[in-house]
Parts: structure tokens; C-alpha cells; sequence
């Protein structure tokens, strides 16, 4: 087994096997990455478990109790009629959010980007800091951005028809994933929601920047930030 | 149901529960859309139970409940658009400590393709092979899925030197 098998497995999650076990005895690099991967293991199992809410198990058993009907749930007639009631406020309030507030068709696109294309970019790799100065320093300076948090990935990517520069960057409360956009003029700052995501694309001198984050807050905060009066 | 099969099935609630919600959170995103998601499944799970064939495979029965419970509720209600501050402050629970909780805000980036097959390992213990036949795919693609989400989430926790594309030099 080469160094390269074994951590390859590591990575996918696969119980040691005998061969892999003998590769890490053989191996001290191996032998550091496994450790290394325990501990990253350890903590991965921690994020996952999210606190579960307090008494959950046994609300679910009571739902499932043999009474004619679950204590905890309405009749099927009148939870017909609650759903039909919340369907009908729930398009009503869909239709006044959209009517007041419309998606703005480049900040789903930068939505989209985060949901579906950023794991692939970050794998790529980054660029050199001075190159990314280069490429977009004009529209957004780096040095702006380390005022708001810690930049942890600059890479170009295609986005758009173009090509634009995402940038991740960690701030106390969350991370936040930039789109620079050189090039691209938009005529206001416009917004989206969807997925649980919030984005923001906002106009700067020569270009724009979409701004995406789980929290509107934040994204607000980064919205402020990014300008050059900030 | 015939009341050993009633207590067996509450037994069984109680031992998965707390794996389901966190599976169901890790689909949704959402801890409301969760425990709706839940609840429905167990229901579904109740009145299929007396159905199921194979005891042993209760478990990955279950996952697969609450798996199709939430694209039902995906295709009934849309995804969840609450904002997620909230959510986010409850998961800031004191046990997980900070490099959990800076590795849960990288899970929160995860795109969903590779966040569920990375739960259903974590949380729900299957095998690549029992994840692929869930998800319908291969267990090649089940091993890659989650060799890319173990990078990423390297990645995202490690702050990265800016380096060139290609490695080297920092």
C-alpha cells in the first residue's frame, strides 16, 4: 500500500485495515497524518452532534402512543384544515416577501456558487497574495478586506460568464464567502435569500462584490465593510 | 401493534432519536425543519413497523425515513428560509468546544451533496457500500463524496498560507 492509498482511505472515512495498519507502523509520516486525522475525526464527530432539543426522544414516544389519537399531534380533520390555513398565509406571506423584495437573479447566482461550486474551487488550491493584488486589488483591496476578518482562501474562479475572485474569509461570527467581480457593474446594491443563505452584491469603483454568509447580520456588516468610505 | 412490538418500537425511539435529529438538522439546516422532519418520520416509521422484514436493518431503515421525509418536505414546503442566526446560537453549545464549533460553522458551508453522506458515515455508522445504496449511487462515488468533504472542511478550518495553486512555495 503506498502512502498515498492509505491516506486516501484516512480521508474517506474507512475503518484501518490490516494492510493499512501495517503501511502506519511502516510509514512515520502516515503514522503523523493518522494521528493528526484522530483528532480531526474527534472533532468532526462533535460538530456533527448538534445538541438534540431537551426532552425530544420522549415527545417522539409519546406521538407514537397507542392512544386513538397521538397527544401530541391534532386530529387529521383539523390538521387538514391548519395546513390548508398555513398554506394559504404562508403564500400570502411569500407573495408579499416577493412582491416587496425580489431575488436578485446575480445574488442567487453567488447563493448558487457557495451551495454548489465553492467545496470544488477551495480544493483547487490558492493564489499568491500578490497576484491576487494584482487581479483585484483595484476593485476591492486586500488590505480592506483583513480589516474585517481572516482572509483563509483567494482563488479565481469562473462565475457568471466571467471570472471572478472568491475569496473566504472568517469574521467572529461566521465565515463569509466574497465574489469579486473587476468588470462587473451593477447599478445598486441588490440582495437574495434562498437555501438558508443571505447574499448581497454590492457596486464598487470598477467592479462589484457578492457578498454570501448563513447570517443576514453578517451580511449586512460585510455590506458596510466592503466600501471604500468604510 | 401488540404491546412488545409497541415497546420494542419505543425502545428503538429512544436509542436513535438524538442521531436522527442531527442527521435531519445536517439535511435541513434548520433545527424547526428538523424536528418536523422527525416527528413525520417517526410517524411513517410507526405505521410501517410491523411491516419491516429485517430487524437488523432498523437503523438504516430509519435514516432512509427521515432522508425521504425531508425531500417530501422539500417538495411540499421549499427549503427552509429562516434565518439561520438563531439556529446558529443554539448550536453554540458549551460541550463541543472551539475547534467543534469552528469545524460546525465549515460543515454549515458544506455543500449538501457532500454533508449528508459525511452524517450518514459520522452519525449513522454505515459503511461506503450501505451509504451508496441508500443514496442510490456507487460506492465509488460514495468514497469520493467523502474524501472531498474531509478536504474541504480541511481546508476551511486551516487558515491557508497563500500559496500557489499548484503547492510549493508559500
Amino acid at each position: 500500500m503506498s502512502c498515498l492509498d492509505y491516506r486516501r482511505a484516512l480521508l474517506a472515512g474507512e475503518p484501518e485495515t490490516d494492510a493499512m495498519r501495517a503501511h502506519r507502523l511502516a510509514c512515520t509520516g502516515c503514522d503523523g497524518f493518522s494521528r493528526e486525522h484522530q483528532a480531526f475525526e474527534r472533532d468532526l464527530r462533535r460538530a456533527l452532534e448538534v445538541p438534540v432539543p431537551l426532552g425530544f426522544g420522549q415527545r417522539l414516544a409519546s406521538s407514537v402512543s397507542p392512544a386513538p389519537e397521538p397527544a401530541t399531534l391534532p386530529h387529521p380533520d383539523r390538521r387538514r384544515f391548519l395546513a390548508a390555513a398555513a398554506s394559504v398565509a404562508v403564500a400570502s406571506g411569500a407573495g408579499l416577501y416577493f412582491w416587496l423584495d425580489r431575488d436578485d437573479p446575480l445574488a442567487l447566482a453567488c447563493i448558487s456558487f457557495v451551495m454548489r461550486e465553492e467545496a470544488k474551487s477551495i480544493m483547487m488550491g490558492a493564489m499568491p497574495r500578490d497576484e491576487a493584488a494584482r487581479a483585484f486589488g483595484g476593485t476591492l483591496p486586500l488590505e480592506r478586506l483583513e480589516r474585517i476578518g481572516q482572509i483563509r482562501h483567494v482563488a479565481p474562479c469562473p462565475f457568471n460568464g466571467g471570472t471572478a475572485y472568491h475569496v473566504v474569509l472568517a469574521v467572529p461570527q461566521d465565515k463569509v464567502t466574497l465574489l469579486v467581480m473587476p468588470g462587473t457593474h451593477v447599478a445598486a446594491r441588490s440582495r437574495a435569500l434562498r437555501e438558508g443563505l443571505h447574499a448581497a452584491v454590492v457596486p464598487l469603483a470598477g467592479g462589484a462584490v457578492g457578498i454570501v454568509a448563513s447570517s443576514r447580520a453578517v451580511v449586512a456588516a460585510v455590506t458596510g465593510a466592503v466600501r471604500p468610505d468604510a | 401493534m401488540p404491546p412488545e412490538l409497541r415497546a420494542r418500537f419505543e425502545e428503538i425511539v429512544r436509542l436513535h432519536a438524538g442521531d436522527l435529529f442531527r442527521f435531519a438538522f445536517w439535511l435541513a439546516r434548520d433545527r424547526q425543519r428538523a424536528e418536523d422532519v422527525v416527528q413525520e418520520a417517526w410517524l411513517r416509521g410507526w405505521r410501517n413497523f410491523p411491516a419491516l422484514q429485517d430487524p437488523t436493518a432498523v437503523k438504516s431503515w430509519l435514516f432512509a425515513i427521515v432522508r425521504n421525509e425531508f425531500h417530501r418536505s422539500l417538495a411540499r414546503e421549499g427549503p427552509p428560509t429562516d434565518d439561520l442566526d438563531g439556529a446558529v446560537l443554539e448550536l453554540a453549545d458549551e460541550r463541543a468546544g472551539p475547534a467543534a464549533l469552528e469545524m460546525r460553522d465549515a460543515l454549515m458551508a458544506l455543500p449538501p451533496t457532500y454533508a449528508e453522506p459525511l452524517a450518514l458515515q459520522v452519525l449513522g455508522g454505515f459503511s461506503c457500500a450501505e451509504i451508496a445504496a441508500m443514496l442510490g449511487t456507487t460506492e465509488g462515488a460514495i468514497m469520493t463524496r467523502l474524501t472531498r468533504a474531509r478536504q474541504a472542511l480541511r481546508r476551511l478550518i486551516e487558515p491557508l498560507p497563500m500559496c500557489e495553486r499548484h503547492g510549493g512555495r508559500a
